[in-house]
């Protein structure tokens, strides 16, 4: 079985409107203080009232955000105070999670105060709301993005998100602090969240109370970042490349040419594997480093196993008469005289 | 595979001393030992993840054991959650 196997989908926290207001946006709350905070956000997509303005709810979808941009604003803005109320209740009166208005714009008194009453938080930025729905989808689908967590190391190596996984004990952060003394970057140790961010890209971190620690068998705990310096670190990296360190067993098979490629699949991704073998003496870094740098050459178009399984084709069908096979198979035609 | 539901007694909660005693027990023996806490499961063995859990007193966690010598193992881990840690 693969220790990847076992790795843990997390449930979908729940989303808040609260929520918004600890993400990266300015949002300047216009309702009362702790109006509509509570409520659910149920959906990643952001929703344009227009029509729901104007009476026609038909296909009003109410679990969604409500953006005002300017046309909303205007709407409203051009026609009488009460007809005005009439048009806003038309929205007001579904259990929406909340509403943002874009470029700065404001609600009548009136409007807040239904907004109030009604439980329903309204914000103000300053974004535009081309800007506004595009950092907002950023967010939401991060925050609506299915995640795993896994133990294992997370490390950069010349550009590339390894993850190393195995049993524990097997060497994995010992491998990682390796990679670290040689001037790669850690993600994280012991512990990994992986966010799958679209369709075929999934992202690493590390959880928010161990950072950047490490603990090494029969010493304890460490912090890289204050050992290595910050250059040592970064706080997220694609995943690329899944490591399953294994202990050498004769009767296992192994991967000797490297034609095939195996893949793990991790919600739905499929991740470049490498079952490594382990024991006394081999050196796990410096394969994890030609990892990585094969890996760079296949995404640039050089498969090694492919041109010399096409070099021995080509060898094969020049060697068709018989005797010929061993005479011209010196890599260099005759020796220098320098002997060197 | 066996798992049994533990909860955390001693009112510090399981911090790092707690931690690093689990993690010897866990160590000790041959089996996988997962430690789960709402849907956050982590390896028993690895003292860092352990630390993530960071369950406090009155919390419930499930401890998962799967390997030859399960029942010793998850006898052994369950004594020391009842105990408290040796703390009060």
């Amino acid at each position: 079985m693969s220790y990847m196997d076992k790795i843990q989908i997390l449930q979908q926290k729940q989303l808040l409107v609260k929520n918004l207001l600890e993400s990266p946006f300015k949002l300047e709350q216009l309702t009362n203080e702790n109006i509509g905070l509570s409520n659910i956000i149920h959906d990643k997509n952001l929703y344009r009232p227009q029509l729901a303005l104007t009476g026609y709810i038909g296909l009003f979808n109410h679990k969604q955000i409500q953006i005002f941009g300017h046309t909303e604003c205007f709407y409203l803005r051009d026609m009488p105070l009460e007809q005005r109320i009439k048009a806003f209740k038309n929205i007001a009166q579904f259990p929406i999670p909340c509403i943002i208005l874009t470029n700065n714009l404001v609600l009548d008194k009136e409007l807040i105060d239904i907004a109030n009453d009604s439980g329903i938080a309204v914000f103000k930025t300053s974004y535009n709301t081309t800007k506004t729905q595009f950092l907002l989808s950023e967010f939401l689908d991060d925050q609506f993005s299915p995640q795993a967590v896994v133990h294992g190391s997370f490390v950069d190596v010349y550009g590339i998100g390894i993850l190393f996984v195995g049993r524990s004990g097997i060497g994995k952060s010992e491998i990682a602090l390796d990679l670290i003394e040689r001037g790669h970057r850690l993600v994280a140790d012991d512990v990994v969240m992986l966010t799958k961010k679209r369709e075929s890209l999934i992202m690493g971190t590390g959880t928010s109370l161990v950072k950047h620690f490490m603990e090494i068998r029969g010493l304890g705990i460490i912090d890289i970042r204050q050992m290595f310096g910050v250059r040592s670190i970064r706080y997220q990296k694609r995943l690329e490349i899944i490591v399953e360190l294994l202990e050498w067993n004769r009767d296992d098979d192994y991967t000797r040419i490297g034609l095939d490629e195996e893949a793990t699949n991790i919600m739905g991704v499929e991740i470049s594997t490498v079952k490594l073998p382990i024991f006394p003496g081999k050196n796990i870094t410096v394969i994890a480093e030609v990892i990585a740098i094969n890996y760079l050459l296949r995404t640039y178009g050089y498969n090694a196993a492919k041109i010399f399984s096409d070099n021995l084709a080509v060898q094969i069908q020049q060697n068709k008469e018989p005797g010929s096979a061993f005479a011209d198979q010196r890599h260099i035609s005759y020796f220098q005289a320098d002997n060197e | 595979m066996i798992e049994r539901e533990v909860k955390i007694v001693n009112r510090a909660g399981l911090h790092t001393r707690p931690a690093a005693a689990l993690v010897k027990i866990a160590s000790k023996f041959n089996s996988e030992v997962t430690l789960i806490k709402g849907d956050f499961a982590i390896n028993a063995k690895s003292i860092i993840g352990v630390m993530t859990l960071a369950a406090e007193k009155g919390s419930r966690l499930i401890v998962q054991v799967d390997g030859d010598d399960e029942n010793t193992a998850i006898d052994e881990i369950c004594k020391l959650f009842d105990s408290g840690f040796g703390e009060d």
